[in-house]
């Protein structure tokens, strides 16, 4: 924790060049850092639509700098196909919805403010048909939804030390007029430093995580899909033993408690007897 | 025949033997085994808490699994499944047996092989700014993803959100 204040400190002193780390506590003043400028992420503030995405936006170039997109064209536009049909049968359908998948073999995905969700292409090729993935976006897309995320930025729920300062880096920077990142707007430059500052890896309050996985499997069954597939995810997620610190285990309750918890709602799905589409997932995803 | 390809086959690849596994898994609760994925089907046996089983097939609410010599059909909530790789502290004895093979290989092999994502990958890696044009590129209207779900027959349904208070609703059907 210490060390990570002294970097979210560093980056305050030298904003630009966050890999000179050798460098970070040369002429750090705390004082002056904490007064430069307003912070960018203001936590009483009601958020618009447009600034929630930019926020997005720029959470999702910093995931992105660490995680790099898949090659597969086609595989991008089957997961947004499935991500979109069905986030359309949510409250929020008009965001710009956006889905990807990152190379990565970690296991999990990410929900961005304003409608951006990542899987993890090794959480994919784990998945059995569409029903699945239906479930994960849905999950996903119940976060987005409920402003999960953005209300954790906002409360610094997120928020240690580190990453509340990460917010006053940012400050720095634009005070001098800093788009430092090439992103269009102050709120993306802002989100970067969060994504730095480790905003994937802290998990969110677990009551938020049973709220997405309850709506999500509404979600995916409204789209048609049989909402016991996300069930079928857990499941496989429980016999998966992984280490890694941006993993769904890292960041989620267990999986066998996730699955107790749906066991409370989803049989009352049990009479939407929706598809599994297994061909087509099968064929687009399939080894 | 659901995930073992993938995931044991990814992860134990190295231990060919072990690439024709079945997706073990146990009660969780005394359940019913039944002739047919139904709660009117009819019960075959009555599985005692922690019976280990054989998945062989998922439906919707249910699971069709061997248990003892018997196939037929459980509830998925029923069923818990162990982590695979567990190593030879708890619960070993159970997973040693059921793949037939030391359980301390199982667990060397198979926790070296996902490599993830780390607070410094995080950390050091500057915004891609040009991937999140990429990324943009690939998003898909209204109107393509409906055109999408017709292909696969997959119909819109009206359902509100399910809230814990709904849930003595095991006879809502």
């Amino acid at each position: 924790m210490k060390f990570r204040l002294l970097m979210a400190l560093g980056l305050i002193a030298c904003a630009p060049a966050y890999a000179q780390f050798g460098n970070l506590l040369k002429g750090l003043d705390v004082n002056k850092a904490l007064d430069i400028g307003k912070k960018t992420v203001d936590a009483n503030k009601e958020y618009t639509q447009e600034e929630e995405i930019q926020l997005g936006e720029g959470l999702a170039a910093g995931f992105l700098g660490a995680a790099p997109l898949h090659k597969d064209e086609r595989l991008q536009r089957y997961v947004n196909r499935v991500g979109r049909w069905v986030a359309a049968h949510s409250e929020r359908a008009d965001l710009p919805w956006t889905f990807g998948v990152i190379e990565n073999e970690t296991i999990n995905a990410f929900a961005m403010p304003g409608g951006t969700v990542i899987i993890s292409h090794g959480l994919l090729k784990r998945l059995q048909n569409e029903s699945e993935l239906a479930g994960v976006l849905g999950h996903e897309i119940a976060h987005v939804v409920q402003k999960h995320q953005l209300q954790a930025i906002q409360a610094g729920a997120k928020g240690d030390l580190a990453a509340t300062l990460g917010k006053e880096a940012v400050g720095s920077r634009i005070g001098r007029g800093g788009d430092a990142f090439g992103l269009k707007s102050q709120l993306a430059n802002a989100a970067v430093d969060l994504a730095k500052n480790g905003f994937f890896l802290k998990p969110l309050d677990r009551s938020l995580e049973y709220e997405a996985d309850r709506m999500g499997v509404v979600l995916a069954a409204r789209a048609g899909y049989d909402p016991y597939g996300f069930v079928a995810v857990l499941q496989m997620l429980a016999q998966v033993k992984e280490t890694d610190e941006a993993g769904i285990m890292a960041t989620h309750p267990s999986a066998a408690d996730r699955i107790a918890e749906l066991e409370k709602v989803v049989p009352a799905l049990e009479k939407y007897a929706g598809q599994t589409v297994e061909p087509r997932f099968k064929q687009t995803v399939g080894k | 025949m659901r995930w073992h390809s993938f995931v044991l086959a990814a992860i134990l690849a190295a231990a060919s033997c072990l690439v024709a596994a079945q997706e073990q898994a146990f009660t969780n609760r005394s359940t019913e085994l039944k002739d047919k994925g139904a709660p009117e089907g009819r019960t075959l046996a009555t599985l005692p808490d922690n019976t280990s089983v054989k998945v062989v097939q998922r439906s919707g609410g249910w699971t069709r699994v061997e248990a003892s010599g018997q196939s037929g059909w459980v509830r998925a909530f029923h069923l818990r499944f162990p982590t695979v790789v567990e190593s030879s502290s708890s619960g070993g004895s159970m997973l040693g047996g059921l793949f037939g093979r030391p359980k301390q290989q199982q667990a060397s092999i198979a926790t070296t092989g996902i490599r993830g994502l780390s607070a410094d990958d995080f950390k050091t890696a500057n915004p891609d700014v040009a991937a999140l044009g990429r990324l943009q590129s690939y998003r898909v209207d209204k109107g393509a993803a409906e055109r999408f779900a017709r292909e696969a027959r997959l119909v819109s349904v009206s359902i509100s959100y399910l809230m814990e208070e709904a849930t003595s609703s095991k006879g809502r059907r």
